[in-house]
């Protein structure tokens, strides 16, 4: 879809045919009982929402966007993060009556604007839901998508963006005074880069009830474990549910979501076809062992391979029968080579989550099991929060 | 070598230079014959000739610059687009460029690279079994090894890392060595990577050697590995060292334990990288960091050997 030619007369929105979706009320196709917080995707045709929906929920690779088919009717994604999701990606024709449910079921509006479409059309048409949205759910989040940054230079990139911003609070305000007061959220997206992750994520932090939580749980694991920068990642979409107080640089946002896209890869790529023998290994010293003592005078860590009681988190793996519940797995990466150097740390939280941290290398290589300490406590504070979350969820 | 626009430059450039695949496009077209030296393996330099394809350019490589092209060649590439018009022309000059070459260095060893398998048409298998056959026969009595190959995957990392394999004197030292490595770490796998290039050079071998001690290694049979793992790997850390470089800060190690598997990936001698592949839930990172650190002289050792020879 996104490769298409620029023809804007293909986007055209007089067609008077309805794709009328499938209504089965508002409490969606999916068969459990939970209510899911809504997000409705709309734009024109070839703006680029399956793109944006497939490239962020289901791992398609940015370049197969070009073979997605148009979507014809509203298809509604389920997705499980800290919250449930359900995601409405319509189709290009779809207007607020053959929607199929009120706006007000919805929690968000993500409005997609392909950035070389500064033409009437797509902005007569937000502006409309705008309109419509203000109206029966005056609380929705509006966010707009300006989407296929990717397709112009840096320049024009900045005054397309600035100029379809513009276009769309001029109309507003010729409608009524009153639409001044609606806050726009306007995001300069592309699914080639983490743009689109980041702005993603910046839409489910309003959506997210537990935020202010969580983000206090990340305050005080950095303060303790002496991190710059620390986020809690939704492993499987790789958008960040949550970060500490300092401020995002998008060069670290980046780096993180790198980091945890080549972990998810590296997951499948070693894995064993045959479950492992989980007897305990007798005692096999490793090649000059008796010197070993001399090389590792960090005394926090275990020079040797058996020796039970290292404070880290893997202790529990040494349990004969360990079972795979208790098991969170781990990872780290240091990213320089000399003295006061970084470290990226992962550490799976919940079966959704991970938290991924920079660290001094000192502090990493030095007070390991204190760290892991630190870990080990605030996976207990996420997980008390999401069963929170979920019963109330449950109970409604 | 290889035909105009085969995408020969652009594969030294993914692989020896660290760019993305994306950027390839902006690369032109070479004229004449750039020269590269790559340090590999820090002393071992590869005098790598990247040959411009225009047919004026091979009609005086096969001419009036025979004897300087093909004297003294270690490896030959040549590298064939898969969806190419003038195929009858490219084996045409294929066909010379391997006459030139028994005629003045008859050792070198000869890789063909299909090119461009992204754009291949379906089925891809069957595309390439032709072609591949096709390119035998042209080849009549040399022996030749043919990848098919694409920068957007791993696949080239594949063809690369033989490629290199070949040019390494005592590989099979260093694989006999990794295993015995391997043995002491309990490990399922020890893989030896270069360091710029992320190639594979060595890998151990999954029998351990009778009368070894430390327990034995698993059989890797048995855990049926996935077989393009070393070429992922080498695409994977590629492209997080990519990432790194553009925050400015360098890759350095990594350390993973996750649900079916420990890995611990860490320099082993100044230009190379090891990686080690645990099954076993109760080996610890540290331990074989600690393996790693203490076996890091004796792989210095044996490199230095390597290039004496």
């Amino acid at each position: 879809m996104v490769n298409g030619p620029p023809s804007y007369a293909a986007t055209s929105t007089t067609t008077p045919i309805v794709n009328r979706p499938q209504l089965n009320g508002h409490r969606t196709a999916s068969s459990d009982a939970v209510t899911r917080t809504k997000i409705l995707l709309l734009g024109l045709r070839r703006a680029g929402k399956t793109s944006i929906q497939q490239v962020l929920f289901n791992n398609l690779p940015p370049k197969q966007t070009f073979y997605l088919e148009t979507t014809m009717r509203t298809v509604k994604h389920a997705f499980d993060t800290v919250i449930p999701l359900e995601i409405w990606d319509c189709p290009g024709n779809i207007t607020v009556e053959t929607l199929g449910a009120p706006l007000s079921h919805f929690s968000t509006m993500i409005f997609v604007i392909d950035i070389r479409d500064l033409y009437n059309n797509p902005i007569s048409k937000l502006v409309e839901f705008i309109v419509a949205a203000y109206r029966e759910n005056p609380n929705m989040s509006l966010e707009v998508f300006v989407h296929k940054a990717e397709k112009l230079q840096e320049d024009d990139k900045i005054e397309n963006f600035r100029q379809i911003h513009e276009r769309v609070s001029d109309r507003l305000l010729d409608i009524s005074p009153e639409y001044e007061q609606i806050q726009l959220n306007f995001h300069l997206t592309s699914v080639y880069d983490h743009s689109l992750h980041e702005a993603f994520s910046k839409v489910l932090h309003k959506l997210v009830e537990s935020l202010p939580y969580l983000e206090d749980l990340l305050n005080v694991f950095c303060a303790n474990s002496q991190s710059p920068k620390a986020f809690l990642f939704d492993t499987t979409s790789r958008l960040y549910i949550a970060t500490d107080a300092s401020p995002v640089d998008s060069a670290t946002h980046n780096l993180c979501c790198d980091y945890l896209q080549m972990l998810n890869s590296f997951g499948s790529l070693y894995k064993s076809a045959t479950p492992h023998s989980r007897k305990p290994l007798p005692f096999t010293p490793p090649p000059s062992a008796s010197s070993t003592s001399s090389l590792s005078p960090v005394p926090p860590r275990s020079s040797s391979s058996t020796s039970p009681g290292t404070p880290t988190s893997s202790t529990t793996r040494l349990t004969p029968h360990p079972s795979k519940d208790l098991f969170y797995p781990s990872a780290a990466t240091s990213l320089h080579p000399s003295t006061p150097g970084t470290t990226l740390t992962y550490h799976l939280i919940t079966s959704q989550l991970a938290l991924l941290a920079l660290l001094p290398t000192s502090v990493y290589e030095g007070r390991r099991g204190l760290l892991e300490f630190n870990v080990v406590f605030f996976r207990e504070g996420v997980q008390e929060i999401c069963e929170v979350e979920k019963e109330t969820r449950d109970g409604r | 070598m290889g035909a105009s626009g085969s995408g020969k430059t652009s594969m030294r450039s993914l692989i020896f230079s660290n760019n993305p695949a994306s950027l390839t496009a902006r690369l032109g077209a070479t004229i004449d014959v750039e020269q590269n030296h790559v340090r590999f393996l820090g002393d071992l330099i590869l005098n790598l000739w990247d040959c411009g394809g225009q047919d004026a350019f091979m009609d005086s490589y096969l001419t009036t610059q025979r004897s300087t092209i093909f004297q003294h060649v270690g490896v030959m590439i040549y590298v064939f687009d898969v969806e190419t018009r003038g195929m009858s022309k490219d084996l045409e000059y294929y066909r010379e460029c391997l006459e030139g070459l028994q005629q003045f260095s008859p050792d070198a060893a000869i890789f063909l690279l299909v090119h461009k398998m992204d754009l291949a048409r379906e089925p891809k298998n069957t595309t390439f079994d032709k072609k591949k056959k096709e390119l035998q026969e042209a080849s009549g009595e040399a022996s030749v090894t043919v990848f098919g190959t694409s920068i957007y995957d791993e696949s080239l990392y594949k063809a690369w890392s033989s490629i290199v394999h070949t040019l390494i004197p005592n590989a099979a030292v260093l694989s006999k060595h990794l295993t015995t490595f391997a043995g002491a770490c309990s490990a399922t796998e020890v893989i030896l990577f270069e360091r710029t290039t992320f190639l594979v050079i060595a890998t151990s071998s999954p029998l351990s050697p009778p009368g070894q001690s430390g327990s034995p290694v698993d059989d890797i049979d048995a855990h049926q590995l996935d077989p393009t793992r070393y070429e992922r790997t080498s695409e994977l850390i590629k492209a997080f060292k990519h990432s790194c470089s553009r925050v400015r800060e360098e890759f350095h190690s990594l350390e993973m334990e996750l649900h079916n598997f420990t890995a611990v990936l860490d320099e082993m001698t100044k230009n190379t990288y090891v990686l080690i592949i645990v099954h076993d839930p109760t080996i610890e990172t540290a331990a074989l960091k600690l393996n790693i650190r203490m076996a890091r002289r004796k792989f210095e050792e044996l490199q230095g050997d390597s290039l004496i020879s």
